[in-house]
């Protein structure tokens, strides 16, 4: 249409003129207006050498800025922001506290809101519309969950999902790249054909895996590597493309490098370096895995359709739900679910969104208690500048005029703590990784949404500070400012002052509270019973599925000669090899159910042992006995822990009970006690211990529990692996204890913040309180000194001084009670054996409170009453 | 005088030079684009060196279109546009080094 870019322009310019000052507006539009006209008239007449109507009004943008500018300069801003400068270089020492307090709180926000936009808020730049991906993941009617798929399963999806224009799919596994003493184990992906086309990458050099590349089991000896990858290990060479490197000790061609940044679809975990065909995957348990129903290995996503909805594709994964039953009766009840974009899971998603509310709640209350600390030093300041603020008002100056000044100072202040907050956003990406409880893959480095939230928080510390000094200046009577020796503040400052210190006491109490139940959580934690003993018990990864030359038989037969040495070792008390590591990785499970009753399967932790293991670990063995070393078990036997017995046999014998798993029959010799497989926070599962010769992993954990004082560790553990084939990687060695105190560590984490600003809170709130009752006993000095001249007592004047001092504190320690439940509620996920309203934890931030306040008055109060009463009275 | 005039202000001064004209002319004449020319119009007039003026109402309504606002050289503005130009002639003298036709100052 003709008229649209004319009715663009002016829809510009009036937009534009809401920042002119109101007085000049309506002509500023009707010259606007006028020059319009004159464009339309002129390039009716086919002149040249005009702009066009929107180029032209895109300039009413700068000119109505400049109005407003121009607008401040009349009103004197200009001036209010050079005086209030002037005043804030006066005081250096009230400027920098001020400001550096400010500062704190301002930078934990930032910080914290960079985690979040890391981990929630930002879309990955190299992944094509982030937002027309789904998950796709594996539930069931009578057991919700959220899990990973079988490769039957993908294809089956790949060519039933009508709605969905590709499926992609991965499995992530570390490789061991290099040989000899280059080696190095990295993180990295098994990815579909599919991967990098669905998401929408393109390489950074070369090419990437293709549908091509992906179509036989073996045949496709290729390799992506992340950018990341690419610079580190080949100094980012583009000669390394098509050259041959090796993986896992064989050869694999470089096909090219993914786009810097791009680290998969997981936003949590450890980012993946190297990409390799699916299809190369070697299976594990000496099975292929390419057309085994049971075996659940792929984590699935998609891309919608063009024109199809979310919802329209959750509706359509019914029907591929109802082929997928019908294809294998193992998936029985199985139920495909989507959920919209990929990052984190649905589960994940919550923990993240739990763990940001409680961290951004607590860096609130940090800003608050900043804030409210700046609020009573510019009080402070004030009560000495009420001359000052008096003979301004009796030139003329409108209370308006002085509101503005006080708040441009407090802005001034906030601007300044903002500036300073800067630095410790740009090292957020380097330290908070470290202190954040599970490894992230994404970066959490400040971006433009963050210093953007930066510059909200500072006008906000920068606003809320000023209200005070502000409210009570608009309150205080000039003819009082100026009366000269009016000593005793305003009521209303008076009882401002107090009123802050009181929540700032209140705050605190309520972080010293979360602090104190964080704390005993994490003291409960090692106290607490796993159900294992792992006391010098040193733990070494064999993983013999990246090496590709052990096939069933043969790893087998190495599992038992490395555990053969191992026994052999001296100083060695037991030693066991397992597939999992209580509270640590090698997390698999299978289904299982009772012969003859296939209706109770259920996915049971899947646990392979070979050598002493309840031994070792000093699991009890309750019932029955345990298992035979490695092989010596003639029969398909298992052990089960109680919560399986229970499950399966709730009113039975376990023993002598057959078990049908792995397509196998197996028989329960015998029921070890519960053990804490995956957190210390989480119930026990149902698991089984199988015997290594009839059960296999490719992926075994070398346990050894040690004599103390041998100095049996890493390196030993190393040793017996290389004594048997020198070449195996030994990917991670780690001891036991490190892995119960790991599981603890989000709670650790967060108490270690919280108790961090606690003390800080702690700190700002007795400063506060110490501040107030000097002030208010310097303003009673010649009071003090008439009662002394009277013969009153030290002592009664020091209670004097106290009773008001402590009575605030009191108020504030009640208002905190109530401040420390609500923070206790947001807690409970993280709390271990103390409740939300723990009253030891109570109790002592209460205590610490009283005592800190208390000595925070005392000072001044004995100060005040060793006045002498000849020099008060004469000043 | 105060600071110097930059070459914008200049270029928008002596667009007026030769007697009054409203933002679009000197928009066309100079070139520039109007979020430069106006805010530089607003920041002249404030210094005194243009006057602004609105036209008669009638002449509007008789060609039927909105007033426009016209802008003048003041006395001052002249003298800073003549001290401006010489300023400039001598840079460019001083740039050319002595290179043949060094432009003459109004």
């Amino acid at each position: 249409m003709r008229t649209s870019p004319a009715r663009w322009a002016r829809l510009l310019i009036r937009l534009a003129s809401a920042l002119v000052p109101r007085a000049r507006r309506e002509e500023w539009m009707d010259e606007w207006r006028g020059e319009l006209a004159a464009l339309h008239a002129e390039r009716r007449k086919g002149s040249r050498g005009l702009p066009t109507p929107l180029g032209f009004a895109v300039g009413a943008l700068p000119h109505a800025i400049w109005m407003r500018m121009d607008g401040w300069a009349i009103d004197g801003l200009v001036q209010d922001i050079r005086y209030s400068t002037r005043l804030l270089r006066k005081a250096p020492g009230f400027t920098v506290v001020a400001a550096s307090t400010l500062a704190l709180g301002i930078g934990a926000n930032g910080a914290i809101f960079s985690l979040v936009n890391g981990l929630v808020l930002r879309t990955p730049q190299e992944i094509a519309e982030p937002g027309r991906l789904v998950q796709i993941a594996r539930s069931y009617e009578t057991d919700p969950r959220w899990d990973n798929l079988s490769f039957p399963a993908f294809r089956m999806i790949r060519e039933e999902a009508r709605t969905l224009s590709g499926v992609a799919g991965y499995s992530p596994d570390p490789f061991v790249i290099g040989e000899g003493a280059n080696t190095e184990q990295v993180a990295g992906q098994y990815v579909t054909g599919t991967y990098f086309d669905v998401l929408g990458v393109r390489p950074h050099e070369g090419r990437l895996i293709q549908p091509a590349d992906d179509v036989e089991p073996g045949a496709h000896p290729v390799a992506v590597l992340s950018h990341a990858l690419w610079t580190r290990r080949y100094g980012g060479d583009p000669g390394v493309i098509g050259e041959v490197i090796s993986v896992g000790a064989q050869p694999y061609r470089v096909l090219g490098v993914a786009p810097p940044g791009f680290v998969g679809v997981e936003r949590l975990g450890s980012r993946p370096e190297i990409f390799i065909p699916l299809m190369q995957h070697p299976g594990y348990r000496g099975e292929t895995l390419f057309e085994h129903w049971g075996a659940s290995w792929i984590y699935l996503f998609g891309r919608l359709a063009d024109g199809v909805s979310p919802e329209e594709a959750e509706a359509s994964m019914e029907l591929v739900s109802a082929r997928l039953r019908e294809a294998a009766p193992v998936n029985e009840g199985i139920e495909i679910l989507l959920a919209s974009g990929v990052g984190l899971d649905p589960r994940d998603r919550e923990a993240a969104r739990d763990l940001s509310a409680i961290l951004s709640l607590i860096v609130l209350v940090v800003l608050l208690l900043t804030c409210v600390n700046v609020a009573n030093l510019f009080l402070a300041r004030a009560s000495g500048r009420r001359e000052e603020l008096g003979v301004r008002m009796a030139m003329g100056a409108g209370q308006g005029r002085l509101t503005r000044q006080l708040l441009t100072e407090s802005l001034l202040v906030a601007s300044l703590a903002t500036l300073l907050a800067v630095p410790v956003i740009l090292v957020v990406d380097d330290v908070l990784p470290a202190l954040f409880p599970f490894p992230l893959s994404v970066s959490v480095r400040a971006d433009l949404r963050v210093f953007a939230f930066l510059a909200t928080v500072g006008l906000v510390a920068g606003i809320l500070p000023g209200i005070a000094p502000a409210w009570v200046s608009a309150r205080s009577d000039l003819c009082e400012a100026l009366r000269e020796g009016a000593a005793t503040g305003t009521p209303a400052r008076t009882r401002l002052r107090d009123g802050l210190v009181m929540v700032q006491l209140a705050l605190s109490l309520g972080l010293v509270a979360g602090a104190t139940l964080l704390g005993r959580s994490v003291m409960n934690a090692q106290s607490a019973d796993p159900g294992f003993d792992a006391d010098g018990v040193v733990a070494a990864v064999i993983d013999l599925s990246s090496t590709g030359r052990y096939d069933r038989v043969q790893g087998t037969r190495l599992f038992r000669a490395v555990l053969d040495r191992a026994r052999e070792t001296p100083g060695v008390r037991s030693a066991t090899l397992a597939n999992q590591m209580p509270l640590l990785g090698g997390h698999s499970r299978a289904s299982a159910s009772p012969v003859d009753r296939e209706e109770v399967s259920f996915e049971a932790e899947y646990v392979v042992v070979a050598g002493d293991y309840f031994e070792t670990l000093e699991i009890p063995v309750v019932r029955g006995r345990a298992l035979l070393g490695a092989g010596q078990e003639p029969e398909r036997v298992v052990v089960v822990n109680e919560a399986l017995a229970a499950m399966f046999w709730p009113a039975q014998e376990p023993l002598g009970q057959r078990i049908a798993a792995q397509g196998e029959t197996w028989r329960v010799v015998g029921v070890a006690g519960d053990v804490q497989m995956r957190s210390l926070r989480s119930r026990p599962n149902p698991a089984i211990y199988y015997p290594l010769g009839h059960a296999y992993s490719g992926s075994m954990i070398l346990h050894l529990a040690t004599e103390a004082g041998t100095g049996i560790g890493a390196a030993e553990a190393r040793r017996i692996v290389a004594s048997v084939d020198p070449q195996l990687p030994v990917a991670t060695v780690v001891d036991l204890d490190s892995a119960a105190a790991a599981s603890m560590r989000e709670t650790r984490t967060i108490g270690f913040l919280v108790a961090a600003f606690a003390l800080l809170a702690l700190v700002l709130a007795v400063v506060g309180l110490y501040g107030l009752v000097s002030y208010s006993a310097a303003q009673r000095v010649r009071e003090i000194g008439i009662r002394i001249a009277l013969g009153a007592e030290p002592a009664s004047l020091v209670r004097l001084i106290l009773r008001r001092g402590l009575g605030i504190a009191l108020a504030g320690i009640a208002l905190g009670l109530l401040v420390a439940s609500g923070l206790g509620s947001a807690l409970g996920g993280l709390l271990f054996g103390v409740t939300e309203r723990d009253p030891v934890a109570m109790g002592t931030a209460a205590m610490v409170l009283l005592a800190a306040a208390g000595l925070a008055a005392w000072i001044p109060a004995r100060r005040a009453s060793s006045v002498d009463a000849a020099v008060s009275l004469r000043d | 005088m105060p600071r110097p005039l930059g070459i914008t202000s200049l270029r928008i001064l002596g667009a007026i030079r030769d007697g009054i004209a409203f933002g679009l002319e000197i928009v066309r004449e100079t070139g520039m684009p109007s979020g430069t020319v106006y805010p530089t119009l607003g920041r002249l007039k404030r210094r005194g060196y243009v006057e602004a003026h609105w036209e008669d109402q009638d002449i509007a309504d008789g060609e039927s279109r909105p007033r426009r606002r016209y802008y003048e050289l003041t006395s001052e503005g002249r003298e800073a546009l003549a001290a401006g130009a010489a300023r400039v002639a001598s840079l460019a003298a001083e740039l050319s080094r002595g290179a043949v036709g060094a432009e003459e100052s109004t």
